[in-house]
């Protein structure tokens, strides 16, 4: 009797076992790691809804070459600690084709080492900060770094807007302190003076003291870096407390987060990102009503980061010459590609080259305020 | 000027601190436990704050209600969770305390969604103008007043009520309090509700400045308001007052003029590294 049910049992599992190994066979895997917990679950959420779309969008067209594409998702917490040994699980045990990163610098570093020491291709798809592409040739990161942004911030505010006496505030991590030193690199060259400077940490939200100290420096921009729940309370206490100069803020901002907490104070703001809702290109506005449609909430630059990692993946692997790694690495390198983002290509790093679009609240909405497009002053590092 | 506009932004934080302290000391003068889990009840607070401002327009029946809900919800968890635990060594009801709050954390992200969550119009931002250059939003003056009130009104409390009379005596000799015919059990209860609806009233106020409510607001709260009792001198309720307000100040004007050297947590626990140094039982022990 025992041995007719385990013989029954081998039997069901070896039809499991084979019936999943059929079907996983014409599925092609790609790793994303996402906080989807902790602190950054906002973004998290955001980027795991752009990325997921960008998938049916590729599956509903066919998928690539006649496979369909499978996201393996892990909750990362965005913490180093939990990254590391998910990006293992990933190579080793999913066996993924490629890796893309929902999360933010600290998570996606750990990542890519490993995934660069395995030589599986790894994208970015937000994480700014510089050491991620610097893991090796099999890393990639299709949005700017923190550097470059901070450039465009420093043109926009000295050249573009005429403001030349700037008060900076950075909050003190990764992301911040890149986009902090990009502005300094140029802020002579646009002839701003950087007046004062405060740092501050990603758990503040009470910002009472850096407001009255401005009040007293009296500048006529802030350039502030921060996330929409620092950026948020920050931009409203700042008006609050009648300081009504221009604040030109980042990608940390971009989402209807920040407008909702920092309400009226929040019209007028300007930041550099990567994506224009007011674009009349076909391939971003897809990409707008199929977020906002999915998400139920408006999209946002992770959300169209994420989208546009997936899309590099699925292009270079519809275009690449052969089934290993080298070639998929070899395709995403060459890749020339329009996306919600906009036009993407990489240099010898592995880093995007684009244009930067700055918005504006206007009306409670973010809205196209210009483009900077100034090669020689994007330009990120190629070693 | 700015000196006094940065010790008024420090008084206003100390407040906030204040009312979140308060309940700490209390439960800790009561039962010589640690109750990190205080700190889950502030966030509670603040999201029935702007839920019920929300949906009925009315902050101070937000706030009322966030206070009664939580005051309950307080008292429900010394029941669930410390009543059973009192025989064993503190450390575990302290453990058990931590392990409810970084529950907390996820419960409230499960049910109020990863995102922040916001006032529709944000009541009380009106600027009032108290000193020359310096204006301040209704909704900061209101924190200290309501800290001021609050306060008061505990005063009163344990001064001139049978109930404020005999909490005193539980914390000083219980089994004096007890043979005396005094309830520990209820006032226990009382503590409680008490802390735990001040910690609301904290949690609201910081959704009133902020605009913005998130399941992690707690997270800076739970070990900052330990430094604060510790600091305090642990189980007194005045110690705790003061060293919120100090640590209010400290922090403000740290945040400017410290801010590149430690940033502004690092600088609340390195002022009460300092002061242990000197007075290892806080600035006021319990007497």
């Amino acid at each position: 009797m025992l041995k007719k049910v385990q013989n029954l049992l081998i039997a069901g599992v070896m039809t499991l076992a084979g019936g999943m190994g059929a079907a996983s066979a014409e599925n092609i895997k790609i790793g994303f790691n996402v906080p989807l917990t902790g602190f950054a679950a906002a973004d998290g959420q955001s980027a795991l809804h752009g990325a997921e779309l960008a998938v049916q969008q590729v599956n509903a067209n066919g998928g690539v070459n006649g496979n369909m594409l499978e996201l393996v998702v892990y909750d990362d917490q965005a913490s180093p600690k939990e990254a590391a040994p998910l990006a293992i699980k990933m190579i080793t045990q999913d066996e993924v084709v490629a890796g893309v990163s929902g999360s933010y610098s600290g998570s996606t570093r750990a990542a890519a080492t490993i995934f660069a020491e395995n030589s599986v291709p790894y994208i970015s798809a937000y994480a700014i900060h510089p050491d991620i592409t610097r893991a090796g040739d099999y890393v990639f990161r299709t949005s700017f770094m923190g550097e470059v942004q901070g450039r465009a911030g420093a043109k926009l505010i000295g050249e573009m807007l005429g403001k030349k006496r700037v008060t900076m505030i950075t909050l003190n991590n990764d992301f911040g302190i890149s986009l902090a030193n990009g502005f300094k690199e140029k802020a002579a060259d646009f002839g701003i003076e950087i007046i004062s400077e405060y740092e501050y940490s990603i758990k503040d939200r009470e910002f009472g003291a850096i407001v009255s100290k401005i009040k007293s420096d009296n500048p006529d921009a802030i350039y502030a870096s921060g996330y929409f729940f620092t950026a948020g309370p920050l931009v409203s206490q700042l008006r609050a407390a009648g300081l009504d100069q221009p604040v030109i803020g980042q990608e940390g901002y971009d989402g209807q987060k920040f407008i909702e907490i920092a309400g009226a104070a929040s019209e007028g703001v300007m930041i550099t990102t990567s994506l224009d809702r007011d674009s009349t290109d076909p391939v971003t506005k897809a990409f707008i009503d199929g977020f906002s449609g999915k998400a139920g909430y408006p999209a946002d630059m992770v959300g169209a980061s994420a989208h546009t990692a997936i899309l590099v993946l699925a292009d270079a692997m519809s275009r690449a010459t052969g089934n290993d790694n080298a070639s998929l690495r070899d395709a995403i390198a060459s890749t020339n590609l329009k996306a919600s983002t906009g036009q993407i290509s990489f240099n010898d790093l592995g880093e995007v080259r684009k244009d930067v679009q700055v918005q504006v609240v206007r009306n409670g909405n973010w809205h196209h305020h210009s483009i900077i497009s100034d090669a020689v002053l994007l330009a990120p590092p190629a070693k | 000027m700015l000196a006094v506009d940065i010790l008024i932004q420090g008084l206003i934080q100390g407040s906030i601190y204040a009312l979140i302290a308060l309940g700490l000391t209390l439960v800790y003068g009561l039962l010589r436990i640690l109750h990190v889990a205080h700190a889950s009840l502030f966030t509670l607070g603040g999201y029935l704050g702007v839920l019920v401002t929300n949906a009925t327009g009315s902050l101070f029946l937000a706030l009322v209600l966030a206070m009664l809900v939580v005051g309950f919800v307080g008292m429900a968890s010394y029941r669930i969770i410390y009543r059973p635990l009192l025989s064993r060594p503190p450390l575990i009801a302290l453990i058990a305390s931590i392990g409810v709050f970084i529950a907390s954390e996820e419960v409230f992200r499960l049910i109020f969604g990863p995102f922040s969550i916001s006032y529709q119009t944000t009541p009380l931002q009106s600027q009032i103008d108290i000193l020359p250059g310096i204006m301040l939003s209704e909704a900061r003056i209101m924190v200290v007043v309501l800290a001021f009130v609050l306060l008061l009104g505990v005063n009163w409390l344990s001064r001139r009520t049978r109930l404020g009379i005999a909490a005193r005596a539980s914390v000083v000799d219980p089994g004096m309090a007890m043979s005396s015919g005094v309830n520990v059990e209820t006032i226990r209860y009382a503590i409680f509700f008490i802390g735990s609806a001040f910690a609301a009233a904290a949690g609201v106020m910081v959704s009133l400045l902020n605009n913005l409510v998130e399941p992690t607001m707690g997270a800076v709260p739970s070990y900052k308001a330990l430094a604060i009792i510790v600091l305090g001198g642990l189980g007194s309720v005045r110690g705790a007052l003061i060293a919120s307000l100090l640590l209010g100040v400290i922090e403000t004007f740290g945040t400017i003029y410290l801010d590149d050297i430690l940033d502004r947590d690092s600088i609340a626990f390195a002022f009460l590294i300092l002061v242990l140094m000197i007075r290892p039982k806080g600035i006021f022990t319990k007497g």
